[in-house]
């Protein structure tokens, strides 16, 4: 058996006629720009995430990017993420205009809502926590934060499309969220593609414009981007929202059940009962002398593993100048040394899940 | 006049005589769709093969070293100006004929634009560049209007002699050259854009950055794809701007079997409508490319006489004439902080009220042609008895 940490093509192989359909669709009317599809596509999107507005993108980077662009932040203003993220997270604060606060993150590895309450000053401006892994941050929290000192809650929900907390959906907490369809992700497409989504009218209708070189009717308003889900990705998503309920009960199915294997010999993820994640990543942690050896293991036995976030944010080169030493964020730079992102995706099978499951005990035997 | 929003496309196919061939354009779509399925089968679908293919296509087109497959033509233009790093207050000369997306990428990459006017070709006015630049200016971004090259000769001397990169905006213009060199590699950046209504288009939005400068060629990789070195590695903040496998699979598909037709049919309806129209009193063509020079007319424009009734009278007989653009960019709401007294655009401002776009697609026939000429002829031949009378 030889397990894959990604088998994008298993999962096109079951939707490959349905989606070469919707193309043709969509290729046959020559409409491939902010069309039907698309708006079909955001109305779905919205009514599945609990938002009143979903707006189509390039990525899910761009979500972040333009809508932070939309503030006009100058570079006296602040923005707080966590350190332990993809870099996209932070490349789209660090190129805002404001300045670039890393948070260390609890044990969970996500943003840790003591830490951030520290990190705040007058300027900060805004707060982007990430539901790293499909799992939504301690937002209860968050949000009480956000609301004492007035901050914006910007939710980067780029891996966390469906996961609940106190059955609310990720994205439905802040101001805004973003997300990603990029291929590797739970709801995806075949390209870069990204939504945001909001419940404010005003919101919506500036990054309507950033996306589109600020066009409104014949006049170019505002100086802006050109950013555009295309529509035929639309027209994948569209075919991959109607399986998606399906693919999020399955990675939560195959996780409780690394969960309840594995939890004696690796730190695996808790869940509580108040929340659902999707488990984009599942991550379990191992003492770090050991980590290279057990992937190795495991690599001899035909399982692929990765290691998702090995250098946090602060400590990456192109956060050089910000001048965050080794040390200063010890939770973030202890989990990036231990973690290891086992297989988990909807089409591996119960026999893959069951052989990894053995060939994990048997190397702790 | 709300005239090329891709709204207001959609409605315009119902025109007899469109700008908007896409219909007619993929109606059989078996070879892409070929292809695309395989794509799905291989699941390669970011920064994959066929995207490698594209560039290596882009190579050979424009004669350059380095080509990258991009998000859009006008992130080809924000990453090409972001990779220069302009301060607050760097300047960058451009023209104000052009789409919002050549001043929208300068502002958004940091810069302010310096508007230079335009002479009777439409393109930048090369007699004109010196007087506006300053200390503070960091590029020029030359529009290669409607897919005519600009007056390489004179700019590049002035590039040279103030040390300042030139960058193309070459979305209208691939397969076009100025003395055999093609558009898109004569300045530090070439950026194209494979909108689906380009010559040389794609299923949703594209570009591509061609360059010959290393240094720039690196930076260009690295901020197209969140400034990612490996996996894990991130060596500056980047952006994500990559060109989806699936719209490279449409292009090469294009380039393979129709971009020489596309250009050769262009270049013939617009030497035909030159040829006729020139005969009519009321109209004035613009400034054409002399062999070897080529321009491939994405847009074909002339100059006319009642602009806005003749472009009305055209849209009743169902010809979907158009005015690209009739508000140019420095009058936009948009500009209002870049805009002074005495800017000296007064070709823009004169060139706007007189140009009209009448399609010259692939899929024009010599017919159509016909009875477009004859439209017009019927519309000024009447003008002038409504004058006699």
């Amino acid at each position: 058996m030889n397990v894959k940490f990604v088998n994008l093509k298993r999962q096109y192989q079951q939707d490959k006629s349905e989606i070469l359909k919707s193309i043709d669709n969509v290729s046959k009317k020559g409409d491939f720009i902010l069309g039907n599809t698309l708006e079909k596509f955001e109305q779905r999107f919205s009514s599945f995430c609990d938002t009143k507005y979903s707006i189509g993108l390039n990525s899910g980077s761009d979500a972040l990017f333009l809508y932070l662009k939309s503030l006009n932040l100058n570079k006296e203003d602040e923005i707080i993420i966590p350190s332990l993220s993809f870099v996209a997270t932070a490349w789209a604060a660090g190129n805002s205009g404001a300045k670039l606060v890393y948070c260390d993150v609890g044990e969970d590895m996500n943003i840790d809502p003591i830490k951030l309450e520290n990190c705040i000053t007058k300027k900060t401006k805004v707060i982007i926590p990430v539901h790293l892994t499909g799992r939504v941050c301690d937002m209860k929290k968050i949000k009480h934060i956000c609301d004492k000192y007035k901050i914006i809650l910007l939710e980067d929900s780029a891996q966390a499309f469906g996961a609940k907390y106190y059955k609310k959906m990720a994205g439905s907490f802040g101001d805004v969220a973003a997300f990603s369809l990029h291929p590797l992700k739970i709801l995806n497409v075949i390209g870069d593609g990204g939504i945001l989504t909001t419940n404010k009218k005003k919101i919506a209708n500036k990054i309507k414009l950033l996306r589109n070189h600020g066009l409104k009717n014949q006049d170019s308003i505002l100086w802006g981007y050109n950013s555009r889900l295309d529509n035929i990705q639309a027209a994948v998503g569209n075919v991959k929202l109607n399986k998606i309920k399906k693919r999020i009960k399955l990675n939560q199915k195959f996780a409780s059940i690394y969960n309840s294997e594995l939890s004696n010999y690796l730190i695996t993820p808790k869940v509580y009962e108040y929340e659902e994640p999707v488990f984009h990543r599942y991550i379990v942690h191992i003492d770090k002398n050991y980590r290279t050896k057990f992937k190795n293991f495991l690599l001899k036995n035909k399982i692929e593993t990765r290691i998702n976030y090995g250098i946090p944010l602060h400590l990456q080169k192109s956060s050089g100048y910000l001048e965050y030493k080794k040390g200063s964020l010890p939770v973030s730079e202890k989990l990036s040394k231990t973690m290891l992102s086992l297989p988990l995706y909807p089409e591996l099978n119960i026999n893959e899940i069951e052989f990894i499951v053995k060939k994990i005990k048997s190397y702790f035997k | 006049m709300k005239n090329f929003y891709t709204s207001q496309y959609k409605k315009d196919i119902k025109k007899k005589i469109s700008h908007n061939y896409l219909p007619d354009q993929f109606k059989d779509s078996e070879q892409i769709l070929k292809k695309i399925k395989i794509l799905i089968k291989n699941c390669d679908f970011t920064l994959g093969k066929d995207v490698t293919l594209l560039e290596e296509n882009f190579k050979k087109l424009t004669k350059t070293k380095y080509a990258f497959g991009v998000g859009s033509g006008t992130d080809a233009m924000f990453l090409s100006l972001r990779a220069l790093d302009l301060n607050k207050g760097d300047e960058v000369i451009t023209t104000s004929f052009t789409f919002y997306a050549t001043v929208g990428a300068i502002v958004t990459a940091g810069g302010r634009p310096v508007f230079v006017d335009i002479g009777d070709d439409l393109n930048i006015d090369p007699n004109l560049i010196e007087k506006k630049i300053t200390k503070k200016t960091k590029a020029i971004l030359l529009v290669h209007w409607a897919g005519k090259v600009c007056d390489m000769d004179k700019i590049l001397k002035i590039s040279k002699k103030y040390k300042i990169p030139i960058i193309e905006d070459a979305c209208h213009a691939i397969g076009a050259n100025y003395k055999s060199k093609p558009a898109g590699s004569f300045g530090l950046s070439g950026c194209f854009s494979f909108h689906p209504l380009k010559n040389l288009n794609a299923w949703g939005d594209g570009g591509v950055i061609c360059t010959n400068n290393k240094s720039f060629a690196e930076k260009i990789y690295l901020l197209r794809n969140h400034g990612l070195v490996s996996r894990n590695v991130c060596k500056l903040f980047g952006y994500n701007s990559r060109l989806d496998s699936i719209q490279a699979i449409v292009a090469n598909f294009i380039i393979k079997n129709r971009l020489n037709n596309i250009t050769k049919k262009r270049i013939l309806n617009s030497k035909f409508l030159d040829n006729e129209l020139n005969k009519i009193k009321e109209i004035e063509l613009p400034i054409r490319s002399k062999a070897p020079s080529k321009e491939v007319f994405h847009l074909y424009h002339v100059f006319c006489k009642k602009q806005k009734q003749l472009v009305a009278y055209l849209n009743k007989k169902g010809i979907d004439a158009k005015i690209h653009y009739p508000i140019p960019v420095h009058k936009q709401p948009a500009a209002k902080n870049f805009v002074h007294k005495n800017m000296g655009l007064v070709n823009t401002d004169k060139q706007v009220r007189r140009i009209i776009s009448l399609p010259v697609h692939e899929y024009i026939k010599n017919k159509d042609l016909i009875f477009i000429v004859d439209a017009i002829k019927n519309f000024y031949n009447y003008e002038r008895k409504i004058r006699k009378s």
